[in-house]
């Protein structure tokens, strides 16, 4: 059985101007020691996937207001909150993108990260800092003995993410979830960070949720991937299926939006035309339609549900399966349109 | 092709006033330590470099928003570091800015009309109604309804922003445009869009561009010729295919390799050259090499002797006294690499 198993997800918040369909329908699985890649662009609902795992979704104006978070036999959704506090930050821990403003200013780095090893696992101050001190030399922190009493300033960007991996592995957390953790940082810190996490990954075996817009941190560290776009899942299955067949026209979009640095030949820029939609306002059948170059009559009409295409492979659009649905079909044609 | 912009032994230090002993003791902030690159008519230069290397202050340096501490910047014959008055704004009419914080870089209480004609308005350029007019034909120039003149910068989005500030840039008919930093404010759809649209507009109204980036693969679509830089100075520079198939400096060879591909065999497959610890602070830069704290082939020579950019292909330069054009080998470097983790 799979560790975490998420079904038809749905989170939803209620604002003056309406609701916001954050998340509309989300299911997935991971397995120990696997990393799943959620990609998609700001607003496509991916961290807000990441915090109803966590039950950190703000009640009253948000609620995940249907599905299901299987945990190793237990609901997420249903538990109490005395529950969830005991898994936050234990079996679940997460990374946030900022590593400035994600640690606390007036604390030294060693005393926050032993505090989730005082709450879950009892720990008195000394032994705490002691496992800290250990956890910060894990990350490749050097002299951590002496690091571990500095105060977050005093780290740079790099050692700070380095930090908030220490805190977030303390516990040996089943699963890790990566909210965007090198988008902050400079290329050669980024990977640094990769690597390190991969290592952990390795040795603990930690299942890793990586949240990124980066196709090529997902390239490097993904074993599954699941494309977002307007609170939907629009592609999920193994890295190598979506990048190499990609199915879904906007996977197709992402991809031959990228500048690559790795091509001899400096290939021309498709971008996908228009804006992402408001999840206030998502647009009526297929939420991508009005940006799809391939879209029909059906696709303003009918939403389209994710049907698995090939084994573990599924996409939701109308047309993936259909031999003749291609992804060269329509010329990249240098859109100037803006709206 | 002729030369438009030639920029001299550039430097520029920030004096550091915080701390009772630094500030006493004259410390500097080298941000620019000597740059040197020129830039031709139509021409796109990139600099990357990673933060804190002082791309951007080298880009405020050209158009004197920051007066550097020495150095000379020559733009189409003149020297700019001694403009005055009407001659300094004419320089200014030439030369525009494009920033990267398309949501900071906008006057929220400005109708975007205003924020468009006020270049115009500023150097005295027509009239109230020749210069609506006119942001009107920029509007549509850069993509957006020209009907959406009277509306406000945060009825769009962050991509429709960035137009804006391009629009205004070129409301003066400027001959040199500095982008910095102009699309890693945006999502990759729209960044696609935007760096389409620039472009274009290069090709439309023969503009050239200094673009300065931290992102390789955005400044490699868009550059004729790239120059990466480090703490303050520039390790290489040279074509776009030249630097970017055959790096010679470690530190570009490094960059390169770190920035992962969206295509997993291949980024399974590569080799990756993984630089220890952070970049030193530039209060007190290392002697001789820069990079030599963190460089994986580091030898005695390079903590001594400061390398000087040299010819290691036609029209590529590169400052390292063992500039190689192959990328280095994993193993025979390990034995220096540990040195550089001590930094931060």
């Amino acid at each position: 059985m799979a560790l975490l198993e998420v079904t038809g997800l749905r989170t939803q918040f209620f604002t003056r101007d309406g609701v916001v369909k954050a998340v509309d329908g989300v299911s997935f699985e991971l397995e120990q020691g696997k990393t799943l890649a959620i990609v998609g662009e700001s607003g496509s609902g991916k961290s807000v996937t990441a915090l109803s795992l966590m039950r950190l979704i703000q009640e009253p104006q948000g609620r995940v207001v249907e599905g299901g978070v299987n945990l190793g036999g237990q609901d997420v959704l249903k538990m109490s909150d005395t529950a969830i506090r005991a898994m936050r930050g234990n079996r679940i821990a997460m990374i946030f993108q900022d590593p400035m403003t994600s640690l606390n200013p007036v604390f030294r780095v060693g005393y926050q990260i032993g505090e989730a090893l005082r709450v879950h696992k009892g720990m008195n101050r000394k032994r705490a800092f002691d496992r800290a001190v250990e956890m910060l030399d894990l990350v490749g922190i050097p002299n951590a003995a002496h690091r571990a009493k500095d105060y977050p300033h005093q780290f740079s960007g790099g050692m700070r993410q380095r930090a908030m991996i220490a805190m977030a592995l303390a516990c040996d957390p089943d699963i890790l979830i990566a909210d965007e953790p090198t988008t902050a940082l400079d290329v050669t810190i980024q990977a640094q960070i990769l690597e390190l996490m991969v290592e952990l990954q390795q040795r603990e075996g930690t299942a890793i949720i990586m949240i990124t817009h980066d196709l090529g941190v997902v390239a490097d560290m993904a074993n599954d991937v699941m494309v977002m776009y307007g609170g939907k899942q629009v592609e999920y299955g193994v890295a190598d299926d979506v990048f190499y067949r990609p199915l879904h026209p906007y996977t197709w979009g992402l991809l031959d939006s990228l500048p690559r640095h790795d091509i001899s030949a400096k290939g021309e820029l498709c971008p996908i035309k228009g804006q992402p939609p408001s999840l206030i306002d998502i647009p009526s059948g297929c939420a991508f339609h009005p940006r799809c170059p391939y879209a029909k009559e059906i696709c303003r009409t009918t939403v389209p549900a994710l049907v698995e295409i090939e084994p573990g492979h599924s996409s939701a659009c109308h047309f993936s399966g259909d031999p003749a649905f291609r992804r060269d079909q329509v010329a990249c044609s240098a859109d100037m349109e803006a709206n | 092709m002729s030369e438009l912009l030639r920029v001299e032994n550039l430097v520029k230090h920030f004096a550091v006033d915080q701390g009772v002993v630094a500030s006493h003791l004259g410390k500097k902030v080298h941000a620019v330590d000597g740059v040197s690159f020129s830039v031709n008519k139509g021409e796109t230069l990139g600099l990357v470099g990673e933060s804190g290397c002082g791309k951007s202050t080298t880009g405020r340096c050209i158009i004197r928003l920051l007066e550097p501490s020495a150095g000379s910047i020559t733009f189409d014959g003149t020297d700019v570091r001694s403009l005055r008055g009407k001659a300094l704004q004419s320089f200014r009419r030439d030369v525009q800015f494009i920033f990267q914080d398309p949501y900071a870089s906008l006057n929220p209480r400005m109708t975007i009309g205003e924020i468009v004609s006020e270049p115009m308005v500023v150097h005295r350029i027509g009239t109230p109604a020749t210069r609506r007019t006119r942001a009107k034909e920029l509007l549509d120039v850069v993509g957006l309804n020209p009907e959406h003149i009277n509306r406000y910068p945060h009825e769009f989005s962050g991509g429709q922003r960035q137009r804006i500030g391009i629009a205004r840039a070129l409301a003066l008919n400027p001959r040199l445009l500095i982008c910095d930093e102009p699309v890693s404010a945006l999502d990759v759809s729209i960044q696609a869009q935007v760096i389409n649209l620039l472009d274009e507009l290069q090709d439309r109204f023969e503009l050239t561009y200094v673009f300065i980036a931290h992102d390789l693969s955005v400044v490699r679509h868009i550059s004729d010729r790239v120059a990466v830089m480090y703490l303050g100075k520039i390790v290489e520079v040279g074509g776009w295919l030249g630097l970017y198939d055959q790096p010679h400096h470690p530190y570009t060879q490094s960059l390169l390799s770190a920035v992962p591909v969206p295509d997993p065999d291949k980024q399974r497959s590569r080799e990756r050259i993984i630089l220890e610890g952070d970049v030193p602070s530039p209060i007190d830069p290392p002697t001789g090499c820069r990079f030599h704290t963190r460089c994986p082939i580091a030898q005695d020579i390079c903590t001594a002797t400061e390398p000087e950019l040299r010819e290691v292909a036609d029209g590529h330069e590169a400052a390292c006294h063992f500039a190689k054009p192959f990328p280095i080998t994993a193993e025979a470097p390990a034995a220096v690499a540990g040195e550089g983790a001590v930094a931060g």
